[in-house]
This record gives structure tokens, C-alpha cells and sequence, in this order.
């Protein structure tokens, strides 16, 4: 039989018994031009227009299918649809890595935890210790990369090109950061407190290519807040997100959420390692924004990278497909700050001309993802532009304006999502 | 199926600055007292890595199996070699096939933080070649 033949016959079939409707035949193969292109590999000059990145699914060990930025090290986003919920399943949480030495293996008893420098007594800890000598803490902090939502710059710059899915939030329980600092005794004179895990790269002693570290001064208050994980969402870590232990640091990025954290060191100058004294740096400007201009003359004084700013995000509807007008939906998301707990979430369905008030979700505490919602009809097809905006505790309220720097950081603008309603009768 | 435990491909030894290490990049994992590490192979893509527990063995090493690595995707021309070659050395070529279109001045920059800021070993000339093949295809049309 023909192909259009059996359409003829279905479509007499569908019409007997009183409706209608354009049916696709199963058997007959698209037809080559009749193929929507793939993705392309990147993006560009243009924004990426899609919510993450345009990766293909991998599947690495522990890990659910994620989308790939690079193989080798690892980088990985998670998909939109995770975020329906507070908390970001293990095996979905975004990996990013910047060296290609990441451990494939780790024997715990060999493995220690170290802590030395500038200290009283240097100590190491199995992992045993940490769980059982030490009262054990939880906090619901999320995990965002500085580089989340690089791909939205303009121009573009050179850097991971993450869509949204940079991110996640867990519950991660462990031992006080300050707990183990003061059983060691930092002497007087210590600046700085250094951070390293096991993973190593292929370039030469000395050299950023060849060790990650990152460090916190000993006066930043944040280090009352941080945590040494041992578990996240209630299991151990995955090794691609830092087993046996990583540095929690609440409210800030997660460059400094060492992996496989290993050493501590107490440092009595400052840290001069490239990771700290030249990367995940931002101008010390309104929201770290700069122009190429004054990047190109060499006026932009830079501090360390730190806390996040106020986001949030339409999860579902994802806008790829039509919703029938007159019908109630629910759009749901996530919104989150590194400056205190969000306490009110806006939704507009006229590109941002007016604003209502969407309903929060259960408060898991000032660093979590809190999840919103907020029923909706359309009652008028046509292409409508949703748009989110929080506000967190502090009084920042996210901006429509883009931001730009060099290093592709601190992306909170608000974010739209095209929708379109069909006509229902 | 299941993709080969790392054990098998360890290999020993700091794996710096030697073609052939360059090479075996790709396999070679490393090992210390406390964690083994490094250690990828070529996998195919759209198959699940399903859990294979009698695999595992009541030690205190935790391990999981290589890294995947997929082909590289550099376009073919004049200078993909020495690209493939020399700026694969630290990571992937993926870093360079996921940006996006990247002007003349940035790849150049890109290049030259890559030698200075990273200290990646690359002569003159390869540099020169490979700047040239990056402006040809992957900057704005
Ligand atoms: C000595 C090691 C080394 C070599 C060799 C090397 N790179 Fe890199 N490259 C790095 C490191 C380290 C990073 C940062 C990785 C990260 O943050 O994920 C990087 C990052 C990048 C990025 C992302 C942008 C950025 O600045 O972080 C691009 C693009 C890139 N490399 C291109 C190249 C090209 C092209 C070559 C060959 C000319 C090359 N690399 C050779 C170490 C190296």
C-alpha cells in the first residue's frame, strides 16, 4: 500500500467516528529534507539561544545521560527538566573540572585529609575521623559555576560555553571548615587559607596547567559557613563531583568548592597561584560589568570572584509546544541568591510591562534552590514573552540589562521564554 | 556494555612533554599512594554504562571506569594536525570545537595565553600555524 493510500484510509477511519485529525504515518522514513537540522557542535557570534548548552547526551560513570562540553577534562550541564524540583539529583549534577588529571580511583586508606602551613599542630584526617569525631552539619546550598550562562555574552567570550545548567542544589553534610582550623591553631600572622584536591594537569611545575587551588582569606566571614562534605543529598559524593570530600562555601561560586579536597594549607602571604591571583577574577564595578573598550585600554581593577547574585528561572513550560488557550497552567522554576534567601518571585506574561506575585515554595534556608509557582491562563492565543524576576533578602532585584566582563562571570539578567497559545475551538 | 576497568591501561610515570606522550594522553591514567588518576578511553556515544556490582571488590579503593573520550571534531584542513597535536595536550580538542566563533585578536590571545599563561610547549612556528588554521575556521564568516 502506498503511503497515501493508508493516510486516505486512517484519515477515513479517524473521520467515521467523528473527529479529525492530521495523522503522520509510522511506517514511512522522513524524508531527508524533511529533517530539522541537528544541533550544531557551538554557537554563535550570536547569544545561544537554547536554555543549556548544545552538547550531546554522554554517559560517564555514576552519571545519568548529561550534556557534554568537554570530554577530556570533564564538563558536563545538566538538563532543564532537573530543575522542576529543590534539589538536584546526584547523578544529574553539572561536573566541571579544569584539569585533565581527574581521579578515577582513591584508596580511603591511604587517603587523608590534610591540614598544615601556618598552623600550631598539622593534622590529616581518614575519612572515619571526619565522619565520627566531629558533630556532623547540613546545609542546602547551591553549587553554581561562575561561567554559568556564558554563552548568553555579547560578544562572546572564549571560556566553558555553559547554557543555564551550570548549576544545582544538594544537601551537603559534613564538618564545620572552622572546626578543623581551630584544632589545628592558626598562628598570628596567617592571611590566607588554601584549598587543593587531587586532580593535576598535564603542564609544567609552577603553572596553572598543572594544579588547581583556590583560597579564602582567614577574615572572610564565609568561612564561619563552610563545610567539609561528606555527603551530598545523603550519599557519598559521585567521584566526578568530588568524592571522598569537597569544600562547601555557601552563597558563593563554586570555584571554591575544592573536589576531592585533600589539602588545607594555612598560608602566611598572600596566595599568588594563577587560579587565584589572575583567574575567576571580576571588576570591581555594579554587578562586575565592564565594555572590551576598557578592557582593551587596561583600566579595569579586579577583585576575586565571590558571592552570586540574585537568579531564578522558568523550568515548565519550556515553551516547545503550544498550550491551548483558555486552559490553566502551572509554570513552575527555581530562584536563588548568594546575598540571603529570596523572598519574592515575579512573573510577567507581557515581557515584562507588569509583574505578579508568584507563590514560593518550602524554605530549605538561605542558600538552597527555592522552587515557585504560578497558575496562569492565556485566554487569547498568540506568542506570549514570560518573564521571571526574584528578589532576595538583601533588596537586590534581578536586572533586565545583560552584563559583560572578559571572563564570562555573573550572568543574573532576567530571563524570558517565548510561549505560544493556540486556538482552542 | 560495560566500558574496560582503568586497572588494565595504568601506566606509570609523569607524562609531560614527550610526542608519545601526547599521544597516549588518551589512555595513560597515573598513580599515587592514595588515588590513581587520568585515566580515559574511547567510547562509543548512546549506549548507557550500566552498573556492574560483581565487578566490585569489598576493598577500601573506590574507583569508576574510564573517562570516555569521542573523537575529535576539528575540521580538516591546512594546520589540523599541529592543532590536534599540540593544543591537545592539556585537554581536549573540544575546548577549542565549543567555542563560539572567536575573532582573529582572540584566538590569537587564546594562543598566546595557552604558551605563556599555561606554559604550553609549542614551537614558533606550530603557533603560527595553528593560529592561521583557527582564524580560517573558526572565526565569524
Ligand atoms: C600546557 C597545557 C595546555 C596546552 C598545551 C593547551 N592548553 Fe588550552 N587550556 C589549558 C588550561 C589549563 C585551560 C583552562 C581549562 C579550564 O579552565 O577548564 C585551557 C583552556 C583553553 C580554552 C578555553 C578558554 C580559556 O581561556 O580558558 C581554549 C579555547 C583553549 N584552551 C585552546 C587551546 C589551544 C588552541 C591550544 C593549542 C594552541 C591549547 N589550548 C593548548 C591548558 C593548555
Amino acid at each position: 500500500m502506498s503511503r497515501r493510500s493508508a493516510l486516505r484510509l486512517l484519515g477515513a477511519a479517524g473521520a467515521s467516528f467523528g473527529f479529525s485529525a492530521t495523522l503522520r504515518s509510522a511506517t514511512t522514513p522522513p524524508q531527508e529534507s524533511t529533517m530539522p537540522p541537528a544541533l550544531p557542535g557551538s554557537t554563535g557570534p550570536g547569544p545561544n539561544p537554547y536554555w543549556n548548552s548544545v552538547g550531546m547526551y554522554v554517559n560517564e560513570p555514576q552519571k545519568a545521560p548529561l550534556l557534554l562540553l568537554t570530554d577530556r577534562p570533564v564538563q558536563l550541564e545538566t538538563p532543564r527538566h532537573y530543575f522542576a524540583t529543590a534539589f538536584t539529583p546526584n547523578d544529574a549534577f553539572y561536573v566541571r573540572w579544569h584539569l585533565d588529571g581527574i581521579p578515577n580511583a582513591i584508596d580511603l586508606k591511604n587517603w587523608r585529609l590534610r591540614i598544615d602551613g601556618n598552623v600550631t599542630k598539622a593534622l590529616s584526617f581518614s575519612l572515619p575521623d571526619l565522619m565520627r569525631k566531629f558533630p556532623a552539619q547540613t546545609v542546602a546550598a547551591v553549587n553554581q559555576c561562575s561561567g554559568n550562562s556564558r554563552s548568553r555574552f555579547q560578544p562572546r567570550v572564549p571560556g566553558g560555553q555553559w547554557g543555564n545548567g551550570a548549576m544545582g542544589n544538594a544537601k551537603w553534610t559534613g564538618v564545620r571548615l572552622s572546626t578543623l582550623l581551630s584544632a589545628a591553631g592558626m598562628k598570628s600572622g596567617s592571611l590566607q587559607v588554601q584549598f587543593q584536591g587531587l586532580d593535576t594537569g598535564m603542564g609544567p611545575e609552577g603553572y596553572g596547567s598543572k594544579a588547581f587551588l583556590k583560597s579564602l582569606a582567614v577574615t572572610n566571614p564565609v568561612l564561619e559557613d563552610c563545610l567539609i562534605a561528606y555527603a551530598m543529598n545523603g550519599e557519598p559524593l559521585p567521584l566526578l563531583n568530588g568524592f571522598p570530600v569537597r569544600l562547601v562555601v555557601p552563597g558563593y561560586f563554586a570555584t571554591y568548592w575544592m573536589k576531592c579536597l585533600t589539602w588545607i594549607r594555612v598560608l602566611d602571604k598572600q596566595d599568588e597561584n594563577f587560579w587565584v591571583k589572575t583567574a575567576y577574577r571580576i571588576p570591581d564595578t555594579p554587578r562586575g560589568a565592564t565594555t572590551p573598550k576598557e578592557v582593551k585600554a587596561g583600566t579595569v581593577k579586579t577583585v576575586p570572584i565571590h558571592r552570586m547574585p540574585v537568579r531564578s528561572f522558568l523550568i515548565s513550560p519550556d515553551g516547545g509546544s503550544k498550550i491551548p488557550a483558555g486552559m490553566d497552567v502551572i509554570l513552575r522554576g527555581i530562584a536563588f541568591s548568594g546575598y540571603g534567601r529570596v523572598n519574592e518571585l515575579e512573573v510577567s506574561d507581557n515581557d515584562g510591562k507588569t509583574w505578579l506575585p508568584a507563590q514560593l515554595g518550602e524554605d530549605f534556608g538561605a542558600y538552597s534552590f527555592r522552587t515557585w509557582e504560578f497558575r496562569w491562563t492565556a485566554k487569547k492565543p498568540g506568542r506570549y514573552f514570560i518573564s521571571v524576576r526574584a528578589t532576595d533578602k538583601t533588596g537586590n532585584i534581578q536586572p533586565d540589562e545583560p552584563v559583560w566582563n572578559p571572563g564570562g562571570y555573573l550572568w543574573n539578567r532576567i530571563e524570558r521564554q517565548e510561549i505560544t497559545v493556540g486556538v482552542a475551538e | 556494555m560495560k566500558r574496560p576497568r582503568s586497572t588494565k591501561r595504568l601506566r606509570l610515570g609523569l607524562l609531560v612533554g614527550t610526542t608519545s606522550a601526547l599521544l597516549a594522553a588518551g589512555t595513560a591514567g597515573i598513580l599515587c599512594a592514595q588515588s590513581r588518576y587520568g585515566n580515559y578511553a574511547p567510547a562509543a556515544l548512546g549506549q548507557l554504562d550500566q552498573a556492574v556490582p560483581q565487578a566490585l571488590r569489598e576493598d577500601s579503593t573506590f574507583s569508576v571506569s574510564a573517562f570516555p573520550l569521542y573523537p575529535s571534531e576539528l575540521a580538516a584542513g591546512e594546520g589540523q594536525q599541529e592543532t590536534n597535536i599540540f593544543c591537545g595536550q592539556c585537554h581536549s580538542t573540544r575546548y577549542i570545537t565549543t567555542q563560539p566563533p572567536l575573532s582573529s585578536a582572540a584566538w590569537e590571545a587564546v594562543v598566546s595565553k595557552m604558551r605563556k599563561t599555561y606554559g604550553a610547549g609549542i614551537p614558533e612556528s606550530a603557533a603560527q600555524k595553528i593560529v592561521q588554521y583557527l582564524k580560517i575556521h573558526y572565526s565569524p564568516k
